[in-house]
């Protein structure tokens, strides 16, 4: 008898919790989930622009792949740089956020995801973490990144980490500098203050950027577009 | 409340029931100290909230909530067995599921009944339409799994509310098909000593035996307030359907799972694993217990 056998193919992620889910990439195709993110980044797209007055300088370049690397100074920078885009680059970005800060719990990481399109890092594992990306990045031939190299709010100098295993992987990497979201919602803060002016500075992608020079890079680009506020230490992580 | 005033409604009475079986239960496992099965008890102290809550609310919460359970459930079996990779079939289950809900709360049996044959119609359109072959009978085959237990049987839990006679036939048989459920497993634990089906191990003659002498015993003492006008062939005829027809949902299900290779259709139900192992018994009992009363004792909108 010849014929077909019927071949099961489980999603892998099936024994997964919620949070550990939304935190995986790849993601899997979930119909949900896309369409909730799909709502969500354009609701806190258009909330955004509401409560502040954002200004943006430079446009990100329209190539298949890029890894966006902003300066990191507040909860608002990735809705300040998802607003600054048009939804057509908007929808392809993928913000990687600190596992252990969104993704331990669904609620947070039910945000995290829908708002901010965003999937787990894991900083408690960087090294074999930053193994598993070496091996992913160079598969993927369509996306965004948005990263943020200085891996906290509260640090301004950038370190190699994923950006450079990015920039290794030959993913082109555009400097954006934001300005003014310090002002608007600082650390330690409970709320964010409305109405406050934010600027959002893209750069042109960076020529040759390889990991050792991309530091320095990325500072000098911050300092020169970006108005830096250094965070106290000791203030709320 | 007097016990003839609570007789006389069963959501009260079925409530009563409830929240005393689950007081009994949590007193039972504080005294027997039985492990792991305090993780599915508190998993039942937020599913059954949720379902009465449903029911006090009305009718059109109780099928709202049907019919998300049963889409989410639904969205288990797709990703179990792949199918969630075809998102059109996908989609044309989830509306046979959103429409046989629907005309379930409107009261429209002939279109209830007409739906899963215009969804399965549907479905042979896609691979038309896609101009594939590759895979399709599987995805075809497993759509239509999903039109008939998730859209079809499930949406039968919307249709008992609305009998004529009242909440007891959806009351009776949700609760009792759970409780058979539970029984088996406590039976099996305890006295379970000879498996009768490869397909689920843990099932064991005793507990299957045990749990349908239970459930027929119980189903006689609460017939007069769940269906008190059905003579007692038919009480007998009802515990038999929940006791027997719960475990070919439970097996049919385990199948799935056997063939695709997983414990669980899914995380959601501590304890249980996911909304399907939950709802695999109600997936036959519903619609067996539902036209077994409607095609003998009526109580239905035609």
């Amino acid at each position: 008898m010849s014929g077909t056998r019927f071949e099961y193919e489980p999603f892998p992620d099936l024994d997964l919790p919620l949070a550990a889910r939304l935190g995986q990439f790849p993601r899997q195709p979930d119909l949900f989930l896309d369409t909730a993110r799909a709502l969500g980044r354009r609701a806190a797209a258009g909330f955004f622009r509401l409560q502040f007055r954002i200004e943006v300088v430079g446009a990100a370049p329209d190539l298949p792949r890029l890894a966006l690397m902003p300066n990191h100074q507040s909860h608002l920078d990735t809705m300040a740089i998802l607003a600054a885009l048009p939804e057509r680059y908007r929808r392809r970005i993928t913000v990687l956020a600190a596992r252990d800060y969104f993704f331990e719990r669904a609620p947070g990481a039910l945000a995290a995801n829908l708002f901010g399109q965003a999937v787990a890092f894991d900083r408690g594992a960087e090294l074999a973490e930053l193994r598993r990306w070496a091996r992913l990045l160079p598969e993927i031939r369509e996306g965004w990144f948005l990263l943020y190299p200085s891996g906290s709010r509260k640090r301004l100098e950038p370190h190699a980490g994923l950006a450079g295993v990015l920039a290794r992987s030959g993913w082109p990497v555009v400097p954006v500098a934001l300005a003014g979201t310090a002002d608007a919602w600082p650390v330690g803060h409970a709320l964010w203050r409305p109405f406050r002016r934010i600027r959002v500075t893209f750069g042109e992608p960076l020529a040759d950027a390889t990991a050792r020079r991309l530091p320095a890079e990325l500072l000098a680009f911050w300092e020169a577009h970006g108005r830096l506020d250094r965070i106290a230490e000791g203030d709320a992580p | 409340m007097g016990t003839e005033e609570l007789a006389s409604d069963p959501l009260r009475f079925y409530t009563v029931a409830t929240v005393v079986t689950v007081v009994v239960a949590s007193g039972l496992l504080a005294l027997l100290k039985l492990p792991g099965a305090w993780i599915p008890l508190r998993t039942w102290f937020v599913i059954l909230p949720i379902a009465l809550g449903a029911m006090w609310l009305g009718q059109g919460a109780w099928t709202v909530l049907v019919a998300i359970v049963s889409i989410l459930a639904f969205k288990e079996f797709a990703r179990v067995t792949g199918l969630y990779r075809q998102p059109l079939f996908v989609f044309l289950v989830y509306g046979a599921v959103v429409a046989e809900n629907v005309f379930a709360f409107v009261g429209r049996y002939d279109v209830f009944m007409a739906i899963p044959t215009w969804a399965v119609l549907a479905l042979a359109l896609v691979p038309i339409v896609l101009r594939r072959t590759e895979g399709m009978l599987q995805w075809f085959a497993l759509s239509i799994v999903g039109v008939v237990f998730y859209a079809y049987f499930l949406a039968h839990l919307s249709y008992l509310y609305a009998s004529s006679l009242g909440l007891g036939y959806l009351l009776f048989v949700l609760l009792m098909t759970q409780l058979n459920d539970a029984l088996q497993f406590i039976y099996g634990k305890a006295f379970g000593r000879h498996r009768w089906t490869p397909i689920s191990p843990n099932k064991t003659i005793e507990g299957s035996l045990l749990a349908g002498a239970t459930i027929i015993l119980l189903t006689f003492l609460q017939a007069p307030i769940a269906f008190p006008s059905v003579p007692p062939l038919g009480v007998l005829a009802a515990g038999l359907i929940v006791t027997i027809g719960g475990q070919v949902g439970d097996l049919t299900m385990a199948n799935v799972k056997r063939n695709a290779g997983v414990k669980d259709f899914g995380t959601i139900l501590p304890g249980h694993g996911g909304l399907t192992d939950r709802l695999n018994s109600l997936m036959v009992t519903a619609p067996a217990f539902a036209h077994f009363m409607g095609y003998l004792f009526g109580g239905f909108p035609t």
